[in-house]
This record gives C-alpha cells, sequence and structure tokens, in this order.
C-alpha cells in the first residue's frame, strides 16, 4: 500500500519547509525499512510569492522503489492524499496555482480516512466555515502555530518542520512513527530540543483530530475549469483575450483579469481607515497589482478578488494606523470596504477595528529571519460632519 | 559453486568503491557525478529546470567540496563558448542547459563538436517555447542528433551520477574527442528526491583517467591555432574524421561499461539500451527516458496475466546503436516506439526515435510490426494506464491486419 503526503505551503516562502518535509519523511521512512521518495508539483515553479504549491512524499512498505515511483513519479498531482499537511492556514480558503486550474478546495485530495492538518490558531469549526464538503467523512487535525513565512530561498528555523513530523506521526503512524521521528532528528540534529518539538507536537495533534461529518464544511462556488480539445479551439496556438481597455471610478472600476485573480495568493489583506486617508495616492501607485480604485470622493477602495496579500500598501502608507495588514482567515467575503465606509462611516470603521485586533504584523526587510509582531495603537475616528449619518 | 578467494576479493574492492547513500534530487545527483570527476571548469546561466544543477554545484564548491572554476555566464551561448575554451586548454569542463536556452547556445553547441572538444553537458529536458512550459520534452537534445554529440539519457537520478563518470571518459578518449550531452527528463527526474548511492573518490580514479588532450591541448607551452578558416579544401576529411570518431565511440562505450561493472559491480547488464522481460517477448515497447518506470510496471503486471511483452529503455541515442538493436528488435513480432518529442512533417508525421528504430530494421528480411506513440509533450505524463494501452495497441499491430494506424497520440484531449 503506498501512502501519499501532501505539504501545501506558499510558494517561495515557505519553499524550503515545504522541500525539507519531503525529505525528512523519506529519510525518516528509510531508516524503518521502508521505501520512500518525494518530489514537488513541478508546474508550481518558478513559484510566485504567496502562491499554493504543493510538496509530497510517497512511503510504501511493500513496494520496490521502481513501482512506487510508476505509479507517483510519473504523475504531476495526487489522486488522493493520506495527508494533506497546510503550513499556512489561509490556504483553507482554496488554492489556485495556476490560472488553468481554477481555485480548488484545499481537503480536495483528502481521502476518506485521510486527514488533513493544518497549523493554524483558529478553531476547526472556524476553519470550516471556509473547507468544501465532502460526501465522505474525514479527520481534521490542528497544530497550533503561525505560518511560518521565510524570505525568497531563505529557510526559517523556528521548529515548525520538527512540529509537521511529529504532527504527521500523530494522525498517521503508518508513514512515519514518533520513535522514528525523534531519533532522526537526535542523529541529524544532536538537538534533544528539536526532538522534543516533534514529540510535543505528536502529543498535542493526538487530542486535536476532529472528525468531518459527511457533508460538513461549504458549497464550493468555484468552477473548475474545462480545457479544451485540441481541436475546440483556434489552431494557431494558444491567444488569451486582452483585459478590457478602460476604467471608471469606483469599486471594480478599473480593467482586471478575471481569468486568474490570484487572491488565494494572501495571507493577510489590508485593512482601510478611510478617514485617517490624506489621499497621497501612494497605495494606488504603488501596489504591484493594481489593486486600488479611485473612487468619486478621493479615496482608494481595494479589491480584494486580486490582492495578494504583499504588505507594499501598508509599507508606504504614511498614516498610522490607516492601512493595516489583517489575517486573511477574519475575513469571509471580497466585498468593497469602501462601499461598507460610505454606507455606514462609523460601523466600517468599528468593523475595521475589530478586525485590525491589537496586533501588527510586519515582515522585516531581511528575509528569513521571521516576523514582528508590534501592538497598534488606536487612532479616534477623524469624520467630517458629511460622514457622520443624521 | 564455491566462492574462491579471488571472487571476494573482487566483490570487497566492489563494495569499496561506494561511499554512502543520500538523498539526491536528480540534478544534485548530477551535481555529485561532476564533484567526483574533479571538474574544473564550470559555466552556470539559469535556466529550469538544469538550474537546479547550477546551485547544487555553486554549494558544493562553496561548502569546499569541489575546487572549480564556475564562471557565470551572460547566456547560454557564452556559458557554452566557455566550456569549450576551458577544454581546449584541457581543462575538464561542465555545463547544461535546458529547452529554450539550449536552443539559444546551439551555434557554439555545434563548434564544439567540430571542434572535437568533450566537455560534459546536462541537458534537463524542457518542451521548447512558445507557449511556455516547463516540463519534459526531448526535442531539445534531439536537435544534437546529427552533430557529431554523444548523446545519452540517465532513467533515474543514480544512472544520473554514473552517467556524468562514463560520460567523461568516453568523451575524453582519444579515440572519441566528442562532446557529451547527457539528457535528463525535467521535473519527473530533475527534481524528485531519491536516495542515491555516491561512489568513492577512489574508485572513481580507477574508472576515470585524467583528461589528456596530447598535442592539440593550446597552452603558452604549446602554442597552436585551432579552427582556421579552411574552405572547400578540408571539410570533407573533417566530416569524415567526425563520421570515424562516432563509430568508433560504440566500442570506447561497451568498454567503459565493461569496466564500469567491473569497478562498481554489475549494474549495467548490456550498455546501450536496457532489457526488461523481453526474454521470451512477442511485444515490446521501447521508449527514452522516465518513462521506464510507468513501462516497466505496465509490463510486469500484463506478464503477470501471461501477456508476452518487454520494454526497452534506449540509453544511447548518438551513437545510434544500429546492430545491437536490430539484433535485439528482430526477436519480437511488433515494436512500440514511444517519442516524447515531435517531428512534424517527417515521414509519416512520427516521432523522431522511430524513424531511426525503422531505419536500423530495414535490412532485415524479417521485419517486426513498427507502430508509433507521440505522448508526454510539455510535460504530460505517462501513466502505468498509458503504457498498457500503448502495449496492446502494439500487440494488435503484430496482427498486421493492415488497419492499424502507425501513429498514435498518448493522453491528448481529443
Ligand atoms: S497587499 Fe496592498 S499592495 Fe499588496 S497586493 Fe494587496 S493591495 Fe496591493
Ligand atoms: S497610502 Fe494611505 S494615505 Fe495615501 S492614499 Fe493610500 S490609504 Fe490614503
Amino acid at each position: 500500500m503506498i501512502k501519499r503526503v501532501e505539504v501545501n505551503y506558499r510558494g517561495i516562502f515557505q519553499k524550503s519547509l515545504g522541500k525539507y518535509l519531503g525529505s525528512d519523511i523519506v529519510m525518516i521512512a528509510s531508516r524503518m525499512g521502508k521505501v520512500a521518495f518525494s518530489n514537488g508539483r513541478y508546474s508550481d515553479s518558478p513559484e510566485r510569492n504567496g502562491i499554493p504549491c504543493k510538496y509530497f512524499a510517497f512511503v510504501a512498505e511493500d513496494l520496490s522503489e521502481e513501482e512506487l515511483e510508476a505509479e507517483c513519479g510519473a504523475k504531476l498531482d495526487i489522486d488522493e492524499a493520506d495527508v494533506s499537511v497546510v503550513v499556512d492556514d489561509t490556504m483553507v480558503k482554496g488554492v489556485e496555482p495556476w490560472g488553468w486550474h481554477g481555485v480548488r478546495p484545499i481537503n480536495e485530495k483528502v481521502h476518506e480516512k485521510g486527514c488533513l492538518l493544518v497549523i493554524t490558531r483558529h478553531q476547526p469549526e472556524d476553519l470550516l466555515k471556509f473547507i468544501a464538503k465532502k460526501p465522505y467523512p474525514y479527520r481534521l487535525a490542528t497544530l497550533e502555530g503561525d505560518a511560518s513565512l521565510a524570505g525568497m530561498w531563505v529557510f526559517k528555523d523556528d521548529l515548525t518542520r520538527e512540529r509537521v513530523l511529529g504532527a504527521i506521526a500523530a494522525v498517521d503512524p503508518g508513514i512515519i512513527s514518533i520513535e522514528a521521528v525523534e531519533a532522526y532528528l537526535l542523529d541529524k540534529t544532536k538537538d534533544a530540543r528539536r526532538a522534543g518539538a516533534a514529540r510535543e507536537a505528536y502529543e498535542a495533534t493526538l487530542r486535536r483530530v476532529r472528525l468531518v461529518k459527511p457533508g460538513e464544511g461549504i458549497n464550493w462556488s468555484h468552477p473548475v475549469p474545462v480545457l479544451p480539445k485540441w481541436h475546440e479551439f483556434e489552431d494557431t496556438g494558444i491567444a488569451v483575450p486582452a483585459v478590457p481597455r478602460g476604467f471608471k471610478l469606483g469599486p471594480r472600476g478599473q480593467g482586471r483579469n478575471d481569468r486568474f485573480k490570484r487572491g488565494t495568493t494572501k495571507t493577510h489583506r489590508p485593512v482601510i481607515r478611510f478617514d485617517l486617508c490624506i489621499e497621497c495616492t501612494l497605495c494606488w501607485l504603488e501596489c504591484p497589482d493594481g489593486c486600488f480604485d479611485p473612487t468619486e470622493d478621493g479615496l482608494y477602495d481595494v479589491n480584494y478578488e486580486v490582492c495578494v496579500g504583499c504588505h507594499k500598501c501598508a509599507e508606504v502608507c504614511p498614516e498610522p494606523e490607516c492601512i493595516v495588514m489583517v489575517d486573511e482567515l477574519r475575513f469571509e467575503n471580497d466585498r468593497s470596504p469602501w462601499e461598507h465606509w460610505v454606507r455606514d462611516p462609523q460601523g466600517y470603521i468599528r468593523w475595521a477595528e475589530e478586525k485590525k485586533g491589537k496586533e501588527r504584523v510586519h515582515f522585516p526587510v531581511v528575509t528569513g529571519t521571521g516576523r514582528e509582531v508590534r501592538e497598534g495603537t488606536y487612532v479616534p475616528p477623524k469624520l467630517s460632519g458629511a460622514e457622520t449619518p443624521a | 559453486m564455491k566462492q574462491t578467494e579471488t571472487d571476494t576479493a573482487v566483490l570487497d574492492q566492489r563494495l569499496a568503491a561506494w561511499d554512502r547513500k543520500e538523498l539526491l534530487n536528480g540534478c544534485q545527483a548530477v551535481a555529485q557525478g561532476v564533484r567526483l570527476a574533479d571538474v574544473d571548469v564550470i559555466s552556470a546561466y539559469p535556466i529550469r529546470p538544469y538550474t537546479e544543477v547550477m546551485d547544487a554545484l555553486s554549494k558544493l564548491i562553496a561548502d569546499g567540496k569541489l575546487d572549480a572554476e564556475y564562471i557565470i555566464a551572460d547566456s547560454e551561448h557564452s556559458q557554452f563558448e566557455i566550456v569549450k575554451h576551458a577544454s581546449s586548454v584541457g581543462a575538464r569542463a561542465f555545463a547544461g542547459s535546458s529547452g529554450t536556452g539550449w536552443m539559444y547556445g546551439f551555434e557554439a553547441l555545434v563548434v564544439t563538436a567540430t571542434d572535437r572538444l568533450p566537455p560534459l553537458f546536462l541537458v534537463g529536458n524542457r518542451a521548447l517555447d512558445d507557449p511556455g512550459a516547463f516540463g519534459v520534452e526531448h526535442n531539445d537534445a534531439m536537435a544534437l542528433r546529427d552533430m557529431g554529440w554523444l548523446l545519452c539519457w540517465a532513467t533515474t537520478a543514480q544512472e544520473a551520477l554514473e552517467h556524468v563518470l562514463i560520460g567523461y571518459r568516453v568523451a575524453e578518449d582519444s579515440r572519441v574527442r566528442m562532446p557529451m550531452a547527457l539528457a535528463m527528463d525535467g521535473a519527473f527526474l530533475t527534481h524528485s528526491q531519491h536516495m542515491v548511492q555516491v561512489p568513492t573518490e577512489e574508485a572513481v580514479a580507477r574508472f576515470l583517467p585524467r583528461y589528456d588532450l596530447g598535442p592539440r591541448r593550446l597552452h603558452p607551452d604549446n602554442p597552436i591555432s585551432i579552427a582556421p578558416q579552411v574552405n572547400e579544401d578540408w571539410v570533407m576529411e573533417l566530416r569524415r574524421q567526425n563520421w570515424e570518431a562516432a563509430r568508433r565511440a560504440k566500442g570506447v562505450i561497451v568498454q567503459a561499461y565493461q569496466e564500469f561493472n567491473e569497478i562498481f559491480g554489475e549494474r549495467y547488464a548490456t550498455p546501450f539500451f536496457s532489457e526488461f522481460m523481453t526474454d521470451d517477448a512477442e511485444t515490446v515497447l521501447i521508449g527514452v527516458g522516465a518513462v521506464a518506470m510507468p513501462a516497466r510496471t505496465a509490463v510486469r503486471r500484463l506478464r503477470e496475466q501471461g501477456r508476452k511483452v518487454g520494454y526497452i529503455g534506449l540509453r544511447w541515442f548518438r551513437p545510434f546503436p544500429t546492430e545491437e538493436l536490430r539484433e535485439c528488435l528482430s526477436r519480437f513480432r511488433a515494436v512500440g516506439v514511444l517519442d516524447r518529442n515531435f517531428a512534424h512533417g517527417s515521414p509519416d508525421c512520427g516521432g523522431i526515435v522511430l524513424h531511426d528504430v525503422r531505419s536500423c530494421l530495414y535490412p532485415l528480411a524479417s521485419r517486426p510490426a513498427v507502430v508509433n506513440f507521440i505522448g508526454g509533450l510539455g510535460g504530460r505524463d505517462i501513466s502505468i494506464a498509458d503504457c498498457t494501452r500503448m502495449l496492446e495497441i502494439t500487440g494488435k499491430a503484430a496482427e498486421r491486419a493492415g488497419d492499424e494506424e502507425t501513429v498514435t497520440w498518448i493522453g491528448l484531449r481529443e
């Protein structure tokens, strides 16, 4: 029998983490006398910042390496997973690696006895508000932690790697056992702390496995594109219709590519306090993905469907607390924040502050050094008379 | 039979030829081969999937495990020129590329062969743009087939490592002196991590002699000028020398595998292609590269149902093993040729391998039926089920009902 593990990670920021997890599983399984190998979903690369990608590990006890490779190595994706690991919980909202694939549910590959293992600080019930229903029961395990995001090609050594290995051993000991994980980490690193982190995550995960019932979750609204047969499109090559030119003021007013929105790329999204905006234009100018829509009142609405969560607008905005990056899982839709603001300025400010919470997350310029969390300051509303509802 | 003391000594020596097992992907395995070959000059310019080889090599150098000049070029063309020149001064040289990058440097590749210099190049097979695609397709490496190169495919990361050593050994032999292209399927082989056995430096030193260009070495102590303008006065004779070298290369290859087996254990039963379950086979599939994995598994499963099928993995495409393959294929009733490449407008619009296989069979009085499959282009996967289907179509062709298609596309949306 073949065991298949997929690691869903964010391109570039977690590339090393994904690859190391694949290698570790192979090394540990080999030490247990099993046959194993690992590869990545190759077409995901070159991985662009934040793009959902996959790394795989395949383990078998009763197959030759060649048979294992024939079954798993010559394929670009897997049909089903025993464990789908998610190392950034915001990917539970769906993943869109390429324009040709559509937005796919994070549990798409998890089979009936399989397990979706998410690193998160959210409750399983909160995650299930975003995850597609399945017709059969499966397990959802959560391991407490943050998305370990490093910079380009850099690995952030914060014990996430060791903890995920421990958690995999907890949800499917048929892949790797916790004893083998510990022995491997001790041999490799001579650092008892690392083996200890794996053991601790193992114990914690054992207590945090939840059965997801058939039909639990949401109706998946994103269609999977059906690609045409060879004789069903022009025989002069692929031509993608251009984004219509044009621009009008207001939400969604700028021409954009509707075929590949890339919104599943983000871990954080910008929340804007329109009352603090000094209309300096910087967010609109600097956003690499052109996500800001100028509005007739001189403000800049943001289109969350296309925002990739790069943090740039928040970095360039000169006004303290005006643009703040917030955990993507706190949002259930991509509606225009500006429309909300115009409808109900005070309500909007309350909503924005509630979403922002207290913590402000920054990623230092020197990549790989991890993230910085500071305390935010509350700035009272600056409402002119016109914005105060009667 | 009782083992003699000499047998034991030989076995001990073979065991000692292997150092350790490491988890390596195909690209890293090639880099280990380059380290063991003690290459002097490396020139690099990135393109996926080859990039991972240059990354692995720069890391080996940074870690102090390999002492080599590492020159980053401004394009593939310069990259290939750099290794050509390095090779002409007597340095063992390495470069590589993929897909359109490889094609961009083509002029430099052609002159490396006509200058009879033996650097080794890794071709991480990649589809030719446009439109952009990263996946494997063999046309990049196949473009060399008429250019006086040695061209060979590795099927596993282990074979990739070993063929860096075999490649230099054959290419640098004074009877050959041809550049060597070692090709490897992008993604399925270049980027898949496996446990690979790494040989010891001592064993490699026994197998791979120093690179010695003799009187052709460009050096201040040996001032010569190579590749002057010759016009119609010399070209025919030079081409004939290339021709002879390509013919002589076959004998050198056979000898290289023999010695490789002696030092490292019986790793290769046959040098030019591998045969799998062909003994009493009636129908075989012949293919190139990593497709061997699903193909052999399909064969094994059909065998369990009593079907007489086999698989042949063609390793060396240049020099083409004409007599060897002719003799081998003459044993079967039907041969299915799987091409992971295209040759649009060629005879029957078949793939490149088809033409060479059919042509080598022509002198036989009684030839097997030959059909062709085109599949796996641009990285499309070829599954075990696809391989089963190809074997079944090939089996039907043996009956020569007259209605068989010469070329069938596999894995196409149709
Ligand atoms: S985070 Fe800001 S700058 Fe970056 S894509 Fe989103 S809106 Fe644009
Ligand atoms: S950068 Fe900040 S202040 Fe400037 S326009 Fe954008 S939201 Fe307003």
